[in-house]
């Protein structure tokens, strides 16, 4: 890590950043009636109005007779799946259907997939930024569709809905409607909260999903809905088989093709047994980019990975000895290197000037420290890992750093902080009652200390998702959970290592310098990374909860300093029982009332990904971002413009660093313009799974996550999780230029196979 | 909240999929799945509209087109009142090809005609198959894994079968689709009788599921 980038780092840490922009969510609905007999399709949107700059969703809703079926995206033996051709007012843009999850429905000894009953197929709608100059706008299409029971009939509904114009910011809330989409939503395929991969070979195509957790008793059917219509024999049985490694499907190839290999995405359901009741489960499967891009021959992708240098690959998680080495030594690294970040460096600075004060202690008891501190490196790391893995097996979308995803614990990291900035400024010292949690910052004593010490690191190490890290850490969750420990008590091990060595190699401690006064001026000096840190967690805490969790945070502080200063003056007071119970008794109170404002803050609902009003005005600028949701990238993907893809999060400072450093660089934005490559941007501070699903796809459990799509269906480039402008120019011309080349040397008729 | 949701909403499709998932298994199992272009085309004896026995064997030597028809079926009706099947029937029996409309529907489901009512489809249409076979039990069909109408084969003089699937890359049931679409059925005869290898061998066939008897029932 070098010296400037740390630099910056600490930087960082004062400098106010701009927020994150999301969607605000309203509701509303106009439908036109259908007489068809056999389906009635209307239009419904969720907003009442339409606000400029402010994508919405609309809905087809599609309502069969009994015993008649429309078609799912793959109508699978035969049908046709339905489709819209829309008519929208210049300058706005439609997404492709997001389709619920399909049925299967078999008619002899074939099978279709598609919905009875009743149906909404969901469409993103995407205004122009600009000011709209109509008080109204009509939105239509034609819906073409099959119907079938057992014969078919095609059939075609003309679509409309007319929304009124609101200005920024008033369009309201319509329950009524929001209430259907809510149902629409449920409907559809969810992110898989384990890695699933799928591999077409000659003689069968398998699903695997790596989910050690999963119940095989429990776990009643599986089947597989691909989205193309050429992978798979759709009627042949699918064998599924559940073990301690997770699931697998083992499917009949599709006799069907046209020499390209198919894309291998689609839908996997899975019914469970939740205690006697059958519960349908249906996960999108994203498959192999590689393959989706199949319009891209062979031999066009080697020469152009023979003529570029190879990309960053994405990590492989191969579970060979081999893997689990290499993810060991690049945890260890990790570790080190997160001795160095600005979240961990007062801590261990704090630990070092003790190891001073103890200059004068036996070699031994040093070397106790040293094992102490370790110990508690390893066992906070372990308790996090084990954790983690835990609420992972229970099936919920985590990721590393997910500690700072709960407000609580970050209102708590900030008190702990703040209190030890307290003591490092002189406001009060450890001692008597609390050496207990103290004992590490105190000059005597205390193996716990340093025990509690290395939690500490630990702790607020988290956020700082050091460089090797990601890596391996990604490795270590889709592993089973003795080789993912393993990999995070490598990490740990990293974390430890330079005080361990300190405390170990004997000419090392004894060159520390000798203490003295100087020891009090460095230790207050030291309180100021600290306080930044605290500004930090404070400004993180506002973006999840809002103005109520930032005055909630701020009276904390003011009741950390007041139990502060009480404690102080019991200590100045040490001798004369009368005032020194009146100061711990305040000190107490102080306390008591900090854990009412933590309790407080568990109740405050997390904001959902940021406020709607920024949004709006920012989106007309060239390199604006657009937030980031699984539709909205879909569909600039599927209008072939590249896309530059950011995850990030509030409490991510390298995330912060680089979007400051690198992607706000005046270069890079003149790249991203020239290119007209849409900016997408990903707020993972709080919960999300879209995002946890992402960046499992490519390896990863943390933030940052940079991707870079060059368009034209290709698969998307990783960068590093360092970024320069350098490095992030590099990347998206040498992507453009390898997607040019292919483009160029296409054959003709696509899937003709050369005599 | 979501995930109680989710359940009920999904509740009623649960048992009634579970039962029919089971169904396809026992019934799949009929089924000529492993036919692939290349492989040889399974032989076949049925009778034609017109009381003729005609068998793939008697036949070698020829190219042989086979055509799963139901003439009430939209996707069918799209390449017939367009006039597409029968101006490609005409061109290809013009030389020399035997084309073979298979009808597989069951009596009594859609589809399903008397053999003098497939004569009076074919002349009322201006169709021109070789012969139009009959199939209502759907064992040709079974034998060649037929899924819908139309699906294409065409099977090379050697018996080898050259195609399989749509008959064009536009899956729809709109007759304006016609003109812009690749009619893979007529490049592989094109490139059949240049004496060239076909160079798509199958592709996603499209349509109306063919209306097979029960084989328990």
């Amino acid at each position: 890590m070098p010296v400037l980038y740390r630099a910056v780092l600490l930087a960082m840490l004062l400098l106010g950043i701009p927020a994150v922009p999301a969607i605000a969510q309203t509701a509303g609905a106009l439908s036109g009636p259908d007489t068809r007999e056999l389906v009635q399709a209307d239009l419904i949107a969720e907003p009442a109005a339409v606000t400029p700059g402010q994508p919405f969703w609309v809905g087809v809703r599609l309502r069969m007779k009994e015993h008649w079926h429309t078609y799912w995206r793959n109508p699978g033996d035969s049908g046709l799946a339905s489709a819209v051709d829309w008519r929208l007012p210049e300058g706005f843009a439609a997404g492709p259907i997001v389709w619920p999850a399909p049925q299967r429905l078999p008619v002899a000894h074939l099978v279709n997939f598609g919905y009875e009953g009743e149906t909404l197929l969901l469409t993103e709608i995407v205004p122009p930024a600009a000011a709209i100059s109509a008080t109204s706008v009509s939105i239509g299409g034609t819906l073409s569709f099959l119907v079938c029971e057992t014969i078919c009939i095609p059939g075609e509904a003309e679509l409309a809905l007319t929304l009124p114009v609101a200005p920024p910011g008033q369009a309201a809330a319509e329950p009524a409607s929001q209430a259907t989409f809510a149902v629409a939503r449920a409907a559809l395929p969810q992110p898989a909260p384990w890695p699933v991969t799928v591999e077409a070979g000659k003689e069968v195509v398998m699903l695997q999903v790596a989910a050690a957790g999963l119940r095989a008793d429990a776990i009643r059917t599986a089947f597989f809905f691909p989205h193309a219509e050429t992978l798979i024999d759709h009627a042949a049985p699918q064998a599924l088989t559940v073990d301690g490694n997770g699931l697998t499907l083992r499917m009949t190839p599709s006799r069907y093709g046209d020499g390209k290999p198919a894309a291998t995405g689609g839908v996997l359901a899975v019914e469970e047994d939740i205690g006697g009741r059958i519960v349908r489960h249906a996960f999108a499967v994203a498959g192999d980019g590689a393959a989706a891009a199949g319009a891209v021959p062979a031999a066009a992708q080697a020469l152009a990975s023979a003529s570029t240098p190879a990309p960053v690959p994405a990590p492989v998680p191969a579970g060979g000895l081999a893997a689990i080495l290499q993810a060991m030594l690049f945890a260890f690294l990790g570790g080190i290197v997160l001795n160095l970040m600005p979240c961990v460096f007062p801590v261990l600075s704090i630990k070092v000037l003790a190891l001073v004060a103890h200059s004068g202690e036996s070699r031994a008891r040093i070397r106790l420290h040293g094992l102490s501190y370790t110990a508690g490196v390893l066992a906070m790391f372990l308790l996090l890992a084990g954790i983690l893995l835990a609420v992972r097996a229970a099936g919920a979308q985590v990721g590393w750093g997910y500690q700072l995803q709960s407000p609580v614990v970050i209102a708590l990291l900030v008190f702990l902080l703040f209190a030890m900035g307290l003591n490092l400024s002189g406001v009060y010292s450890f001692g008597g009652g609390l050496s207990g949690i103290g004992g590490g910052l105190a000059q005597r004593g205390g193996l716990a200390g340093s025990f509690f010490t290395g939690s500490l690191a630990t702790v607020v190490a988290t956020p700082c998702t050091a460089p090797f890290m990601g890596a391996a850490v990604g490795f270590a969750l889709t592993q089973p959970a003795a080789t993912g420990l393993v990999v995070f008590a490598s990490l740990g091990f990293g974390l430890a290592a330079p005080f361990l060595l300190l405390t170990l190699v004997p000419g090392l401690a004894a060159r520390l310098p000798r203490p003295g006064g100087w020891m009090e001026v460095l230790r207050q000096l030291l309180a100021f990374p600290l306080y930044a840190t605290v500004v930090w967690l404070v400004w993180v805490l506002s973006q999840q909860t809002g103005p109520d969790g930032l005055l909630a945070a701020l009276g904390g502080l003011v009741l950390v300093a007041l139990a502060a200063w009480a404690l102080g003056l019991a200590q100045q007071h040490g001798g004369r029982p009368g005032p020194r119970r009146w100061a711990q008794g305040t000190a107490l109170a102080a306390l008591a009332g900090l854990a009412g404002l933590a309790m407080l803050l568990a109740q405050a609902a997390p904001r959902s990904a940021g406020p709607a009003t920024a949004a709006a005005p920012a989106a007309a600028a060239a390199g604006a971002a657009i937030a980031y949701s699984p539709a909205r990238l879909d569909a600039l993907l599927a209008e072939g413009r590249p896309v530059f893809v950011n995850m990030t999060a509030a409490w991510c400072i390298t995330c912060l660093v680089n979007e400051r450093t690198a992607l706000s660089a005046d270069s890079v934005q003149a790249a991203l313009a020239a290119g007209n490559i849409a900016y997408v941007k990903g707020d993972w501070t709080n919960r999300d799974p879209a995002i946890t699903a992402l960046l499992e796809r490519h390896g990863r459990s943390g933030v940052p996550l940079y991707l870079f799509y060059a368009g034209g269906g290709a698969a998307p480039v990783v960068l590093p999780q360092i970024l320069t402008p350098a490095i992030v120019l590099e990347h998206i011309g040498r992507a453009t230029a390898a997607l040019s080349r292919q483009s160029a040397s296409i054959p003709t008729p696509a899937g003709s196979v050369r005599p | 909240m979501t995930m109680i949701a989710r359940r009920s909403v999904l509740a009623g499709a649960l048992l009634g999929s579970a039962a029919m998932f089971a169904t396809g298994l026992v019934l799949s199992d009929s089924v000529a799945a492993g036919l692939q272009p290349g492989a040889s085309a399974p032989d076949f004896t049925a009778i034609d509209s017109n009381g003729r026995t005609v068998s793939l064997a008697g036949l070698k030597g020829k190219t042989v087109v086979l055509e799963w028809t139901n003439h009430e079926c939209p996707f069918v009706r799209k390449h017939y009142s367009s006039d597409n099947m029968q101006a490609l029937q005409k061109k290809w029996t013009g030389q020399g090809v035997v084309w073979l409309s298979v009808i597989s529907s069951a009596p009594g489901e859609q589809g399903s005609v008397t053999p003098a009512q497939a004569n009076q489809l074919t002349a009322e249409r201006g169709a021109a198959p070789t012969a139009v076979l009959m199939d209502p039990k759907g064992q040709i069909g079974r034998a060649y894994g037929a899924q819908v109408t139309p699906h294409m084969y065409i099977i090379r003089p050697d018996g080898q079968l050259a195609y399989m699937g749509g008959i064009d890359d536009k899956p729809s049931a709109r007759t304006a689709d016609i003109a812009t679409a690749k009619n893979f059925v007529d490049a592989a005869l094109t490139e059949l009788a240049a004496g060239k290898a076909v160079s798509a061998t199958s592709a996603r066939p499209y349509g109306c599921t063919v209306k097979y008897a029960d084989p328990t029932g």
